[in-house]
């Protein structure tokens, strides 16, 4: 494994060089998952294939040809899966099972941020999310602290993600309880005046398209959260 | 609260989280490679066979966790709150899993 | 929780979709103000405890399908209409600060959830 000396001096890029626990347990439970019968290789690899896909890039073009296209935007009101194909999403025909996948289903729902309305989307039930146009959701939005203080306390959390909203605008939680996933069209920010798709795109970030970030012209990329636990005991 | 699973608590306890692999290698990868097959475990679980649908799965990894794994970051602790579940339906067998992961770790260590 | 047979309903159509015009007519329209009933829990439900016996506005009617309920025991015979309600966070919440009263928050119930004001 000797570097030969050719004209690309850069150094290999770093990666990790010892297999953890972690990844041995990983492996372990899906090959006895598969010697048991329980689900095939093939279809396990299936799925994998088809997670790697995604990720939250159609989902802020979607955003962002709304807010260049009037049109386009009643169509995400009136035909969010026709919208979807619009940004290279199927919600009905990609997936592995050819009818939606069983935790997402085909009933995505585009809720349209105004001047005087702002949502934001929890699962309280399990963290349900529409990943095949906004890819996995972030470990913060699956935690019991999450789901159980957004809905009570939606303006303590959100201020908590840093965003602080006045008293005359109304805060809507939406909770995806049963078969419709939901993304956020947040209003679109000030000083972005003359800008292209592209570039509208690039600040609508995924804790935009959830309802815990606004965009701004300056802003390409979501915060760290940390991940907190949660306040009450456990159970109720 | 349930019982703890000894292999289970071992791993947690000595195992090396990729937040610390990372620190150790350099990379920057947020997540470890095999975060999305885990995922993909767990989707085809939930299908098909429904061995283990996606509500009841949610609401016990919620439980095991808070009961064994909080101290462990994701997604090392959505692995084990996985393989902590199905122990204790009775899908694997705590002796099992033990026994496969010295294969695979010999294998995926063989040079 | 997809068994065979419904994976033959839904492909290439999708789910809910695939249950369309099968819950016959709606009892409830959009506008309609509804009281969400406590209905005893066996195993499985999607409906949030914070929501029994609070008040809604029915603001959209959303698709037809089995009710989780039933869907959980593979029991597909009987969809029912799906409405997306409204509800004041001031009436799911006694401490609800009074200034934020115009808060509210949206979820899905369907119909058997449901009781007329």
């Amino acid at each position: 494994m000797s570097n030969s000396h050719d004209h690309d001096h850069r150094p290999p890029a770093p990666m990790v060089d010892e297999v953890s626990d972690f990844e041995v347990l990983e492996v372990a439970v899906r090959e006895l998952c598969i010697e048991k019968g329980l689900f095939t290789q093939d279809d396990h690899n299936e799925w994998t294939e088809y997670m790697h896909t995604l990720g939250p890039l159609p989902a802020s073009r979607l955003v962002a040809k709304a807010w260049l296209d009037e049109d386009y935007k009643q169509l995400c009101i009136d035909d969010p899966v026709k919208a979807s194909l619009d940004v290279g999403i199927d919600w009905i025909n990609t997936m592995p099972t050819k009818f939606g996948t069983p935790s997402d289903y085909c009933n995505p729902r585009i809720l349209v941020d105004t001047p005087t309305l702002k949502h934001v989307v929890v699962c309280t039930l399990c963290s349900c999310y529409p990943r095949p146009i906004l890819g996995q959701s972030p470990e913060w939005y699956r935690t019991p602290n999450y789901r159980r203080r957004l809905v009570r306390w939606p303006r303590q959390v959100l201020s908590e993600f840093g965003l602080q909203l006045p008293e005359d605008v109304e805060i809507r939680v939406a909770d995806s309880n049963q078969k419709t996933r939901y993304v956020v069209m947040p209003i679109r920010p000030e000083g972005t005046e003359g800008w292209s798709e592209d570039q509208l795109a690039e600040i609508v970030t995924r804790d935009c398209l959830i309802g815990v970030a606004m965009p701004r012209a300056d802003r390409k990329a979501d915060d760290k959260r940390p991940i907190h636990r949660a306040v009450h005991p456990f159970g109720h | 609260m349930s019982k703890p699973i000894p292999l289970l608590e071992q791993i947690g306890k000595d195992g090396r989280v990729w937040a610390d692999l990372c620190e150790e290698y350099g990379v920057d990868n947020p997540d470890p490679p095999w975060r999305i097959t885990l995922e993909s475990t767990c989707e085809v679980l939930n299908e098909g066979a429904c061995v283990l649908p996606s509500l009841e799965r949610r609401d016990e990894e919620d439980h095991i966790v808070e009961d064994h794994y909080k101290h462990i970051p994701h997604p090392e602790r959505q692995l084990l709150a996985l393989a902590h579940t199905m122990i204790l339906r009775g899908v694997i067998t705590e002796e099992d899993l033990a026994q496969h992961m010295k294969v695979i770790e010999a294998r995926l260590n063989a040079v | 929780m997809s068994s065979n047979h419904h994976a033959e309903k839904a492909t290439g159509i999708g789910d809910p979709q695939c249950f369309k015009g099968e819950a016959g007519d709606p009892k409830f329209n959009v506008g309609d103000r509804v009281r969400i009933r406590n209905l005893p829990d066996i195993f499985y439900t999607r409906s949030q405890m914070y929501l029994r016996e609070a008040e809604a506005v029915v603001v959209k009617l959303v698709y037809e399908s089995p009710p989780a309920e039933d869907e959980a025991w593979d029991n597909t015979d009987s969809p029912e209409w799906f409405y997306s309600l409204l509800f004041k966070q001031a009436d799911l919440w006694p401490d609800y600060p009074t200034k934020f009263a115009g808060d509210t928050l949206e979820t899905e119930l369907s119909e058997r959830w449901l009781e007329s004001v």
